[in-house]
Order: structure tokens, then C-alpha cells, then sequence
């Protein structure tokens, strides 16, 4: 043992690998030589890939195989891989699989539990390495996790093959446990790294990549393992709960909701294991479906993710017919969500192509519903957005849709007569009336005049109910409206005042507070810089007067040309 | 090119095709590779091979060989009319009562699907709405091309497929089958015949090459239902 060891340390292997000489040899080997694995492993991670010396270790190894105590082997293995780390967690992994393999095969009937502890140590290893982004990084394979991705898949292969050949899964009670061990596997790949790959930015053509290559072999292993991968997706999709997921197997133990959130991304955005899913379902409950799995996503702040959670949910809307998705969904608890979630990911997300995605993104959920869908959908994204670009947004759809409705569908009562009242009454109004910031609402507040505008010079006969709600109206929004640019212009030239002053005396004072971005300090602003500022303040407020005053001046001759009782009153 | 020009070589002989080595699928790639159009539309044997071999029998590919050496229908050869009566040798016969139903009409106006009989259910246990049915299903499309089916393959049953579970009647589903499983019973099987306004519509679903305004022709069993 001793001289063995030494062997091993000074580098020399040659002799070994051979086996036992003797028979006193033979049987301390069987005994003991499982603790043969660490010096072996050692070793290994010294010499370089594909080196004699590695040759040797590896047939010693097997040497060791031959004659040990498989189980003793395998936790010897699997000691090596749980204790490998940083670069070397690769190095370790790779060389180690087929031996395993080969050990966990000889254990004979029992091995589901090992199967499953040998694939979890595994990837819970692998699981600390990151995964590659760029196609640069992903062409590197730095940590050899693409590498290992796919002889994983090489290693689980056999064990997939019990199963899947397997006859009466109810009569063989080690065999449907492996089965569980394999499906959390699966479940657990999804997870890491699936879910972080950046599938979307490798060409479709590229099949061949090893990431969108283990993405197809897992799937295929659910399907060969006799998941049901429409139950597994309808599962997660209803926040409340069903009964059609009874009978599947992957209950929580086995997989979380990234996994199945991973899993319906591949489904739908990359048709990777779509020819096992049945086309019997509607589009409207896919997309109903998809929305708990898009919530998962765009809770989250990493790019990979959230580009996966905005491509989910374009993709289930892209199979629906314009204005055909029915409101109910809305009823859906993480719709909700996920609206919220878009608005997040449109303003404060830092990476723009992601802002203007979620952006076309929301435009194809309004197309998409149904006009009393639409309607609800209004209400809702104007209580939940605070934003107020997105607010704007919104209004202008409204716009959009009154407009429709005047033009080709008198019959429309959600966006003409009494139900429209509420809709337009929050889209005119000021959130703090008079003291509402106007610099910061501008935007919501020139898309409400814009409205209001339109409503006037169009809607002679009052389909909108405009001028029924003009007291209103008036009360609300337009006088508070005045009242706030008068005082926001009164404040700024007070402002403009002192700076002109500060710039004529010396400005030694300090500044009340700095400014960085990205990191890095802005400069003071100069007095020319406020002012500006405070001079675009005043132009924004004489744009948004000078509209507030058109407006005012189409209801005066509007309501003077009009026959009595027509318009202006109720 | 042994036989009469442009026949292709008979690739395999009679043991060769039952032996277990020959796969279905190579059979039917080489008739779909080899025979007329019409000659295949006529024994179900387009689309993905995959889905074919889902649903035909090695016996039935077997006989489509001999059948299209018999016939001569390769492509570009296919005489035009030339319709062979046998056809109905090579349906799938599914138990004795397969009988057809005279087809039954299912709505006022112009009808969004039909409904025809394949084999009768026990005629008490109707599906309500919201009850979970079970199905086996095949859907193809006009041309006969399968897009979909669950039904486990022949040679080797596999232990693990079970029928398609759902809510049935409130929208899970395309239309047509919400409201045709709604008038099917227990253990009945039918061919529905679904226009697109009640199936995937001006859209199709690209991604299971169900093209845009498709008809959808199912065969549903439905196994039960709680």
C-alpha cells in the first residue's frame, strides 16, 4: 500500500496498472484499494488531458473496478467529484463518468438510489461553474461545461435505456424508483444550466451547438422516461390548483418552477420537444398556461432570463388571432403579474434591447384580447404602471381603440357610451390634481390632451359620452390642469431668477448633493446647465398650454355650433 | 433499375420484410421516398415519419409494399384515376365495430365540425363540463398527412404512454373538441371533422405544420372520464 502510494506521488505508474501480482496482493487490493481512489485522483489532475500518464491512472482505475467492492469504489468516486472545485471540478468530472458508469451498471439490482446519488453529486458540482454567454465564452468552454453537459448525457444513457425498456414499471420497484431519480435529474438540468443558456442568441441553424444538443437530449429523456410533458406544463401554469396534474409523477419534490418555466420555453420558443406535445389544446389556455411560466422569468433580473420570459410570452401570443384573446385571463392571478413584471422590465430594466422588447411586447398583448379584454387590460395597466411614458402608452391605445370603434363598430359598448365613462375619466385626470409634478407626468398628461382632443373634434354625437362627462372633465382635470401650470411657471422663473443671480455673484456654495452614473461622478452642474434645464422646464409647460388651450377653444365652438340637446348635456 | 424503367429496385424480399431487423420507419421512408402522391394519401402513409409509424402497423407497411410493386404507382408514374378499391384492406381496423355512422350534423348553421360514429359508447356516460376525459387521438390533416397522434406504437407497447387527460367544455381545448367530446359517451370512438374556425383558424400552428385556415380531421376514442 505504502510503496503504491509512493508510486503515485513521485508520478510512476507503470507496473500498477497491470493489477494484482500476487495473490497476498489480490486481496489487499479487493479490500483496500478503493483508497487508492484520491492518490488516483491526485494524480490526474496533475498530468496533462490525454497524457500516458492519465492513460495509467485511468487503467489502474479500472484495475480497481475489476477486483473492489463496487459499492466501495463508487463512494470513492463519488468523494473525488464532491470534493473537486473551482477548474478543477471539470477535470475531475470528466475522466471519472465512464468508470462510474461502469460501476454503478455492476451493482446489479439495487442501483436507483446510486444512480441518483451519483447524479446529483454530479450536478450539483457542475452547478458551480458558470455557465457561458457569449458565443465567445460558449466557443471557449472555459470550465469544460459543454464538454461535461454532454457526457453526462453519454453516462445517464444506460440508465435511461432500463427504464424506457422496461415493461411493467408497477412491477419493478427499483426501476420506477430510477425512474424518479432521472426525472429529478432532468428536472434539475432544466434548472441548471438550460435556464441560463443563451439559446436565443445562437442562430436556429447552429443545431449542433452542445447546449441546444443536451436541451434536446433532456427532453428526450422525459419522453422516454414516459413523462407526460403536456401535463408537466399545464401544472405550473393555473396559480390555483388543478386536478389535471394528478397521476404525473413530478410532483414538487421533483422539480421547481424554473424547471418548468425552462421547459415551456423550449417547447414553445425553441420546438425542442414540441412533436411529443399534443395539438389539441387552445391557444388561449396555452397562453393562459404559459402565464405562471412567464411570471417565473420575469421576476428575475438576469438577462439570459428575462430574454426567456419575454420570448415565452410573444411566442404564445403569436399563435393566438388579433383581438381574439378572451378577458378571462386577465383573471388569472400571475397575469397580473406578469403585466406588472412587463412594465418593471419597460422602465427600470437597464439593458435597452429588453426596454423596447417588453415595450413590443405589451403592444401584441393589447392586440391580441378581445375588446372587452382590451378594456380591462386599459384599466388595469393604468392602476398598476405609475409610469408616466407607459401611462401615455396606454392612454394612446385608448385612443386607438375609441377611434376603431367610432369608425367601424358602432356596436362596440365597451369603448363607446356608458361603460367607456370610467375608462375616460381615469385616463383624464391628475393624480394630485393641481400639485400633480407636471415635468414628470408630462407625458401622460399631453397623451390625455391628445385624447381629449380627438374626443371633441370627432365625437359630435356623443357616442363617447364626452361631452355628457364635460363638467366633469373640466372639474378634474382641465381647471386643475391650469391651475398647475401656473404655479409650476410662477416656480420655475423664481428659479430661473436666482440662478441668473447665483451666476452673477460668486458660486462658492456647495452643492446640495452629486450625481453618478455608472459608477461615476458627474460633474456639478454649472449655472448655464440649470438654467437649461429650468428653460426646457418652461418650454415643455408652454407646449402642454398651448395644447390645453385648443382643446378648450374646439369644446367653446363645438358646444356654440351644436344643436341643443345634442351635446353639452347630459 | 432491374425491372421496368424508372421502378425503383425492390429493396427488400418478403422474409426481409417481416423480419424484425427491417424498422418501420425505413419502410416507410422508402414509400414515401418511392410512391405517388395519391398512393400515399390513400394509405395514410404522409407526414412525419414519425407520426406514420405511430399509427400503421408493420403488417399494413408491408402490404403498402407489396401493394405499390403490385401496382406500379411510383412517383411520376401515377397513372391519373387510377384508384384502387382495396384501399379499405389497408384501413386501420379497429375491432369489429368499425362500422361507419351516417354522418351527423351538430349545429343550426353552416356546421364547424361533423361528428361520425367509429364505434359506440355506452350511450349513458356523458362527459358534463369541467370533467377530466381521457382520449386517445390521431388528428390529420385534409391530405391525410397525421400531425398528432398518442396513440402508443404497435410492435412494442410502450408502458409509459397513457391517454390525454383534460377538462373538457371550457376552453382547453380547440372548440371542436370541447363541444364534440360534450355529445360523445364513454367509450366511444368518432371521426370529427373540425373547420378551421373551430380548430387553429387563419393562424394554423406552424410548429406542427398545421397550415393556415386547415380542416382537422381527429379520431377520438374517448377511454372515460371523471
Amino acid at each position: 500500500m505504502c510503496f503504491k502510494h509512493r508510486t503515485l506521488g513521485q508520478g510512476g505508474v507503470i507496473g500498477l496498472h497491470s493489477g494484482p501480482h500476487n495473490q497476498t496482493d489480490g486481496i489487499l487490493i479487493r479490500n483496500v484499494g478503493w483508497n487508492l481512489i484520491g492518490p488516483i485522483a491526485k494524480c490526474m489532475q496533475s498530468c496533462a488531458v490525454g497524457s500516458e500518464k492519465e492513460r495509467g491512472c485511468l487503467q489502474l482505475l479500472n484495475a480497481l473496478i475489476e477486483s473492489c467492492n463496487p459499492k466501495e469504489i463508487l463512494l470513492g468516486i463519488l468523494e473525488q467529484i464532491d470534493e473537486a472545485a473551482g477548474d478543477h471540478i471539470s477535470r475531475i468530472i470528466l475522466p471519472f463518468l465512464q468508470p462510474l458508469q461502469i460501476v454503478l451498471l455492476k451493482l446489479g439490482n439495487k442501483k436507483s438510489y446510486s444512480v441518483g446519488l451519483s447524479l446529483s453529486t454530479i450536478h450539483s458540482r457542475l452547478s458551480n461553474l458558470p455557465v457561458p454567454y457569449t458565443a465567445q465564452q460558449m466557443q471557449e468552454d472555459k470550465y469544460s461545461l459543454c464538454q461535461c453537459c454532454l457526457a453526462l448525457v453519454q453516462f445517464a444513457q444506460p440508465f435511461i435505456d432500463i427504464v424506457s425498456q422496461s415493461i411493467d414499471l408497477s412491477k419493478e420497484a427499483d426501476t420506477e424508483e430510477m425512474r424518479k431519480e432521472l426525472l429529478t435529474f432532468c428536472f434539475s438540468c432544466l434548472k441548471y444550466p438550460l435556464l441560463n443558456a443563451p439559446l436565443n442568441t445562437l442562430p436556429e441553424d447552429e443545431g449542433d451547438h452542445p447546449l441546444r444538443v443536451f436541451a434536446k437530449q433532456i427532453m428526450g429523456f422525459l419522453v422516454s422516461l414516459g413523462e407526460s410533458l403536456p401535463r408537466t406544463f399545464v401544472q405550473r401554469g393555473h396559480s390555483a390548483p388543478t386536478n389535471d396534474t394528478e397521476g404525473s409523477i413530478s410532483g414538487n419534490e421533483v422539480c421547481s418552477v424554473e424547471s418548468l418555466a425552462c421547459l415551456s420555453y423550449l417547447l414553445f420558443v425553441q420546438h425542442i420537444g414540441i412533436d411529443s406535445f399534443p395539438f389539441v389544446f387552445g391557444p388561449s389556455f396555452l397562453v393562459k398556461s404559459n402565464m405562471g411560466h412567464v411570471a417565473v422569468l420575469l421576476k428575475r433580473t438576469e438577462e439570459s432570463l428575462l430574454s426567456k420570459g419575454l420570448d415565452l410570452l410573444e411566442h404564445s401570443l403569436l399563435r393566438v388571432d388579433n383581438g381574439s384573446l378572451p378577458e378571462d385571463v386577465l383573471e388569472v392571478l400571475t397575469a397580473n403579474q406578469v403585466l406588472q413584471d412587463l412594465v418593471k422590465v419597460m422602465t427600470l430594466c437597464p439593458i435597452e434591447h429588453l426596454r423596447k422588447k417588453s415595450l413590443a411586447t405589451l403592444q401584441l398583448v393589447i392586440d391580441k384580447f378581445c375588446v372587452e379584454g382590451k378594456y380591462k387590460l386599459f384599466r388595469c395597466l393604468l392602476k398598476i404602471s405609475s409610469h408616466a411614458g407607459v401611462e401615455g402608452y396606454i392612454i394612446h391605445n385608448i385612443k386607438n381603440q375609441i377611434d376603431a370603434a367610432l369608425k367601424t363598430n358602432p356596436q362596440n359598448k365597451w369603448f363607446l357610451g356608458t361603460r367607456l365613462t370610467p375608462l375616460l375619466l381615469s385616463a383624464l385626470s391628475l393624480s394630485e390634481g393641481a400639485e400633480t409634478d407636471l415635468l414628470q407626468m408630462s407625458d401622460r398628461i399631453m397623451a390625455s390632451l391628445n385624447l381629449l382632443r380627438y374626443l371633441v373634434i370627432k365625437d359630435d354625437d356623443n357616442e363617447t359620452g364626452v361631452w355628457s362627462e364635460l363638467a366633469k372633465i373640466e372639474q378634474d382635470f382641465l381647471k386643475p390642469l391650469h391651475t398647475g401650470l401656473n404655479m409650476s411657471r410662477a416656480h420655475y422663473d423664481a428659479e430661473i431668477r436666482s440662478t441668473h443671480e447665483k451666476k452673477r455673484g460668486s458660486h462658492s456654495g456647495k452643492p446640495l448633493c452629486t450625481v453618478t452614473a455608472g459608477g461615476n461622478k458627474l460633474p456639478d452642474m454649472t449655472p448655464e446647465m440649470q438654467l437649461q434645464v429650468l428653460q426646457s422646464a418652461l418650454f415643455t409647460f408652454d407646449l402642454m398650454e398651448s395644447v390645453l388651450a385648443r382643446v378648450e377653444e374646439l369644446i367653446e365652438v363645438k358646444l356654440k355650433s351644436a344643436p341643443e340637446g345634442k351635446i353639452g348635456s347630459s | 433499375m432491374a425491372a421496368a424503367a424508372g421502378e425503383p429496385v425492390r429493396e427488400w424480399s418478403s422474409e426481409k420484410l417481416h423480419s424484425d431487423e427491417l424498422a418501420k420507419k425505413d419502410i416507410i421512408a422508402f414509400l414515401q421516398q418511392h410512391a405517388s402522391e395519391s398512393f400515399l394519401t390513400e394509405n395514410k402513409l404522409l407526414g412525419n415519419i414519425k407520426n406514420v409509424a405511430k399509427t400503421a402497423k408493420k403488417d399494413q407497411l408491408i402490404v403498402a409494399y407489396e401493394k405499390l410493386y403490385a401496382s406500379k404507382r411510383f412517383k411520376g408514374k401515377d397513372a391519373v384515376g387510377h384508384v384502387t378499391k382495396d384501399v379499405k384492406d389497408l384501413k386501420v381496423n379497429d375491432g369489429k365495430a368499425a362500422e361507419v355512422k351516417s354522418e351527423e350534423v351538430v349545429d343550426d348553421g353552416p356546421p364547424k365540425y361533423t361528428k361520425s360514429i367509429l364505434k359506440k359508447g355506452d350511450k349513458t356516460n356523458f362527459p358534463k363540463k369541467g370533467d377530466t376525459v381521457h382520449c386517445w387521438y390521431t388528428g390529420t390533416l385534409e391530405d391525410g398527412t397525421v400531425f398528432d397522434s398518442n396513440i402508443p406504437t404497435g410492435a412494442k407497447k410502450k408502458k409509459g404512454a397513457k391517454p390525454l387527460s383534460f377538462k373538457v367544455g371550457i376552453g382547453k381545448v380547440i372548440r371542436g373538441w370541447d363541444e364534440a367530446l360534450l355529445t360523445m359517451t364513454k367509450g366511444e370512438k368518432a371521426k370529427l371533422e373540425i373547420q378551421p374556425e373551430w380548430a387553429y383558424g387563419k393562424k394554423g400552428q406552424p410548429d406542427a405544420k398545421i397550415p393556415a385556415n386547415a380542416k382537422l380531421i381527429f379520431e377520438v376514442e374517448l377511454v372515460d372520464i371523471d
